[in-house]
């Protein structure tokens, strides 16, 4: 029996017609589901969270994929799974179910152009190695990119 | 041949070590360096999938001022390649959305334009200075320095993207580590992830299990040290090799060198100079085995 796709709302998975489920990109350098972890693997993830389920987004272990592109590489009818797996990622995103890493770096990037807290201790290594203080003059354009986008006003409104 | 240092964020804030290197090792080998001010991250991408336009935006605008500057990019980090090259090669071919793009950009008084290139160090190494010239600029071989070599996987691919080296099948960087007169070895599981972004994103049990396995490889092939071009591959290896190794049990150490600091060690530099002693994974014999080297 075929697996009819199920697409979330305007969400956009075409490549999923295709796939055979063939587990090629699976079985790949000791891939996903081998070395660290049977809850996820790029075919498994494909048929339960893409195909067969209205919630993908919300399962956790999207975010075990790394996003390392084995898949991509491999799989013999281009289906790409990592366009998948990022497809839920962007999905989970929207829909609120987030790692709160992500969130935190985001309005870090924004703030700061960095994507880490800069702490007094990197300061005084740089300065032990002989390294210029680091910039902060990306932080007004960033500021002007994040309000023209809106991204300004979400990181607003998703503060706890 | 002159380059705008892309620094991005992982090596700067955590790796300065680092960046000292490569601003000592480049130029030596006719790579000058030019710092552009302003640069901000890349963007490290997972955070703007939902966000296309903003994360495009932020890539563009670093893009702009290498292009204001005249001068092609050049990285130290895989993440930060894959996601200027991305946006370059995008924003190049897609006229529409760049136009979009550049309607946000204008609010900084930037515009992309497409006119430069961004390469990762590696590759301007292999394929502009070439080999023949790293081996010219050895002064002490590395000899009988047992290396595993891990290019990571976002300077493989995707290929079409990034241009470099067999995404199944790496070679370069061994032949880049053979320059120095060290030993490549022929190890499994070379081409797996180091586990980063699930330390970062994902589940520190998994991201354990997975470099434990890549270890386990590096040292059954009796690899005295590996070899990385990405900062989170490093700090994987390093740092998360620090503390991984209780939960692991791991018996042995493999301490992870980045490709700049071997190419330091083998351009006669010490290993302070080389920054080999702000590592977290220490391995005596390792330090001995340099110690001799270089001396």
């Amino acid at each position: 029996m075929a697996i009819r796709a199920i697409y979330p709302p305007g969400a956009r998975h075409e490549a999923a017609e295709i796939c055979l489920k063939c587990g090629v990109c699976c079985n790949v350098a000791h891939s996903c589901h081998v070395v660290y972890d049977l809850r996820f693997n790029p075919r498994y993830t494909f048929v339960y969270d893409c195909l067969a389920s209205e919630k993908g987004a919300s399962n956790p272990n999207i975010w075990l994929c790394v996003s390392c592109h084995k898949c991509e590489e491999t799989c013999p009818y281009d289906v790409s799974p990592i366009n998948f797996i990022e497809a839920l990622k962007a999905e989970a995103l929207s829909g609120g179910f987030v790692h709160p890493t992500i969130r935190a770096e985001v309005a870090q990037i924004v703030s700061t152009g960095f994507a880490f807290p800069i702490t007094g201790a990197t300061e005084r290594q740089r300065q032990g190695l002989n390294l210029n203080p680091l910039s902060s003059q990306a932080v007004a354009d960033l500021g002007r990119i994040a309000e023209k986008t809106g991204l300004a006003t979400r990181l607003k409104e998703e503060q706890p | 041949m002159r380059f705008a240092i892309f620094l991005g964020c992982f090596i700067p804030v955590r790796l300065p070590h680092i960046e000292a290197v490569a601003r000592r090792v480049l130029p030596q080998l006719g790579v000058d360096l030019t710092d552009i001010e302003g640069f901000s991250c890349c963007p490290e991408p997972v955070g703007f999938l939902t966000d296309r336009i903003t994360g495009l935006a932020v890539a563009a605008r670093n893009l702009s001022l290498a292009e204001e500057a005249g001068l092609d990019i050049i990285t130290l980090c895989n993440g930060c390649t894959y996601t200027l090259r991305q946006a370059n090669q995008t924003l190049k071919r897609d006229t529409a959305l760049r136009e979009k793009v550049n309607g946000v950009l204008a609010e900084t008084g930037h515009r992309f334009r497409g006119t430069i290139e961004v390469r990762h160090f590696a590759q301007v190494l292999h394929e502009q200075v070439g080999l023949e010239k790293i081996h010219s600029v050895v002064k002490k071989p590395l000899s009988g320095l047992k290396v595993a070599c891990h290019p990571g996987c976002h300077i493989l691919s995707p290929p079409e993207t990034m241009g470099f080296d067999d995404p199944l099948n790496p070679v370069v960087l061994d032949f880049m580590v053979s320059a120095l007169g060290a030993e490549p070895v022929d190890w499994d599981r070379k081409t797996t992830c180091c586990g980063w972004t699930l330390t970062n994103y994902g589940d520190k049990e998994s991201a354990n299990r997975l470099l434990g396995a890549k270890l386990d490889a590096m040292h059954a092939a009796k690899a005295d040290c590996s070899a990385v071009i990405c900062p989170q591959c490093f700090y994987q290896f390093d740092t998360g090799q620090m503390l991984a190794a209780r939960e692991l049990k791991l018996e042995y150490r493999v301490p992870t060198l980045y490709y700049l600091q071997l190419l330091a060690l083998a351009m006669g530099r010490g290993l302070d100079e080389a920054g080999v002693r702000q590592h977290r994974v220490k391995d005596p014999a390792l330090e001995e085995k340099l110690g001799r080297l270089t001396a």
